[in-house]
């Protein structure tokens, strides 16, 4: 279990100028066996705060605890041995680019012969699927096998627990999509605890159970991905879900004063927002027949998020206002959320 | 040979003595650079990891270093040639010939050296660095696993211009009697107006600054991946 409680840490630019808080009282709990997502536009502090974990920074005040070890209290030596349990990977991968692959992995390994190093480096190798690479170096890798070699690296002495940094940032959707398939792999072989650091809500959406959305070194939102995708409270991660959803889409439309959006009289435009997990329901093609109107799908956006449906579509009603005005109530009814975008008038 | 007496009178009749000369070079390109491989490497490393955002950060550390090294290399070599002399007989015995000149050497080139292996681990990625720390290497391992060998390549670099630059100031100890090249140079071709001296000095020199600038590339190369 990773326990941060009123973790502080200030950046001085300047000797006179005022401290930057780029981590400002953040008090977090990540269970053990969890994927456990941190979100957060650049600059917000979740670099800065993952590296509070391991003691790369060191907080200004606040108690870091792993396992119930306070680890600002260990001694130089304590803490070197605390952090062979700790993986790490970053978005640059950071190999060292005069080792072979072999040899990058082996770097972590300690006390073992020539013999149990390169056993135990093939073993992590093809843990990470990339078994016939021991000679290549870094170089002569693609981004996705720089990454697979880095977690190999980060895995060499049983962490239980792995932080990726911002770990699929430099790579192309379906490289992420792999790496973060070996990672879900890796947490249920190996029970390991992933804290994962990123300002791409795909990342977030794909493996994630539990995160916490940080802004301006604090944390503003934090429990279940699906939860915070589907009612997100705090604007900044209403902001944030926004910018990922194709709903969005509808605003620039708008704006643009594209004909698929221009409304004849009587119509209305609506976003439905499915907050709650249960949209197995026609609820379209329901409204349509029960209230008798046209509804017209514009926009759709639906994904699934930890296992539910997250998302919504944008519509536009054509009928009598009366029976309109029934659709959206039949629709909040079953706890859908509508946000009329126009409305023509009756 | 009746050849080389022809173009070559006045070196012909000094062999033995250009002979020796060049061995008083390399005597103290070998003795001088050694030292100053040691100490430049150490202090490059210090400057690296004390400076603000290193490993090792301390500024008292980093600020003095630093300073020492401006001091010594603006002082003109010729100038530390003169005024190292008194420690030069503290510490060697003498401030004549070759062993006289080392003190003079090591302090000319330390600092040159030790900048250039400054900026040589500079060019070590700190994401390494990080990454070598988050996988529990204490700051010496970092130094020895990470920034040594990381650079080796721009190390390499740094050690083939010292070499050069050091043989530059072997050729200026001449003048205070260190003996070598320089001394040989000055002596006969300049002084004597023995053309052929000079020519040949020079000679000897630009092959010697390309042996050390090929051999340098070389290796560096085969430490680039």
């Amino acid at each position: 279990m990773i326990e941060l409680e009123h973790v502080v840490k200030n950046f001085h630019a300047d000797k006179k100028d005022s401290a930057i808080h780029a981590v400002n009282d953040v008090s977090l709990t990540i269970n053990n066996g969890e994927i456990f997502g941190i979100i957060g536009f650049s600059g917000a502090g979740k670099s800065t705060l993952v590296r509070c974990i391991n003691l790369l920074e060191r907080p200004d005040s606040g108690n870091v605890r792993i396992d119930g070890v306070e680890m600002t209290s260990l001694k130089p030596k304590e803490l070197y041995k605390a952090r062979t349990k700790i993986g790490m990977i970053f978005q640059q991968f950071n190999l060292m680019p005069s080792r072979t692959v072999l040899q990058n992995v082996a770097y972590p390994l300690k006390d073992m012969t020539r013999e149990q190093i390169r056993e135990r480096v093939r073993e992590l190798l093809a843990l990470v699927d990339i078994p016939d690479k021991e000679n290549a170096y870094p170089s002569e890798l693609s981004g996705g096998q720089k990454q697979r070699v880095a977690i190999a690296r980060a895995l060499a002495n049983d962490p239980t627990i792995l932080l990726c940094d911002e770990a699929t940032s430099a790579l192309d959707p379906q490289t992420t999509g792999a790496i973060l398939q070996l990672l879900k792999d890796l947490n249920r072989k190996l029970g390991l605890t992933i804290v994962v650091i990123t300002h791409e809500m795909e990342v977030v959406k794909n493996i994630c159970r539990k995160a916490a959305v940080m802004d301006a070194g604090k944390i503003i939102e934090t429990g279940d991905v699906f939860e915070i995708f589907s009612s997100p409270k705090h604007p900044v991660t209403r902001n944030f879900v926004r910018t990922t959803s194709n709903l969005s889409k509808i605003e620039t439309l708008i704006r643009d004063d594209s004909p698929l959006v221009r409304l004849k009289p009587g119509e209305v435009m609506a976003r439905l927002v499915y907050v709650y997990a249960d949209v197995s329901e026609p609820l379209i093609s329901y409204a349509s027949r029960a209230f008798d109107l046209e509804i017209n799908i514009i926009l759709a956006d639906v994904e699934i998020v930890s296992g539910a449906m997250v998302g919504g579509t944008v519509v536009i009603f054509n009928g009598e206002r009366e029976r309109i005005n029934r659709a959206i109530q039949y629709y909040r009814d079953k706890n859908i959320r509508v946000e009329v975008i126009q409305d023509a008038g009756a | 040979m009746q050849e080389l007496s022809y173009w070559l009178p006045n070196l012909m009749r000094r062999l033995p003595e250009f002979w020796k000369a060049c061995g008083d070079t390399l005597l103290m390109e070998a003795w001088a650079g050694s030292i100053v491989f040691v100490f430049g490497l150490v202090f490059g490393i210090i400057l690296t990891v004390t400076k603000p955002g290193g490993i090792m950060e301390n500024r008292t550390v980093y600020q003095v270093l630093d300073k020492i090294i401006n001091l010594f290399r603006s002082i003109p070599f010729i100038i530390l040639l003169t005024a190292l002399m008194p420690l030069s007989r503290a510490i060697m015995g003498t401030a004549i010939y070759v062993r006289g000149v080392i003190v003079p050497l090591v302090f000319g080139a330390t600092p040159f050296f030790s900048r250039q292996v400054e900026s040589a681990l500079a060019q070590t990625d700190k994401g390494l660095v990080e990454a070598a720390l988050s996988m529990g290497s204490s700051p010496t391992e970092v130094i020895f696993r990470v920034y040594l060998r990381e650079s080796l390549a721009p190390i390499i670099r740094a050690i083939t211009i010292t070499t050069i630059s050091l043989l530059g100031l072997t050729a200026m100890a001449g003048a205070v009697g260190a003996g070598g090249l320089g001394d040989f140079a000055i002596r006969y071709g300049h002084d004597r107006n023995m053309i052929d001296i000079t020519w040949v000095t020079v000679i000897v020199l630009v092959l010697g600054v390309s042996i050390v600038q090929w051999l340098g590339e070389y290796f560096a190369r085969r430490n680039t991946h």
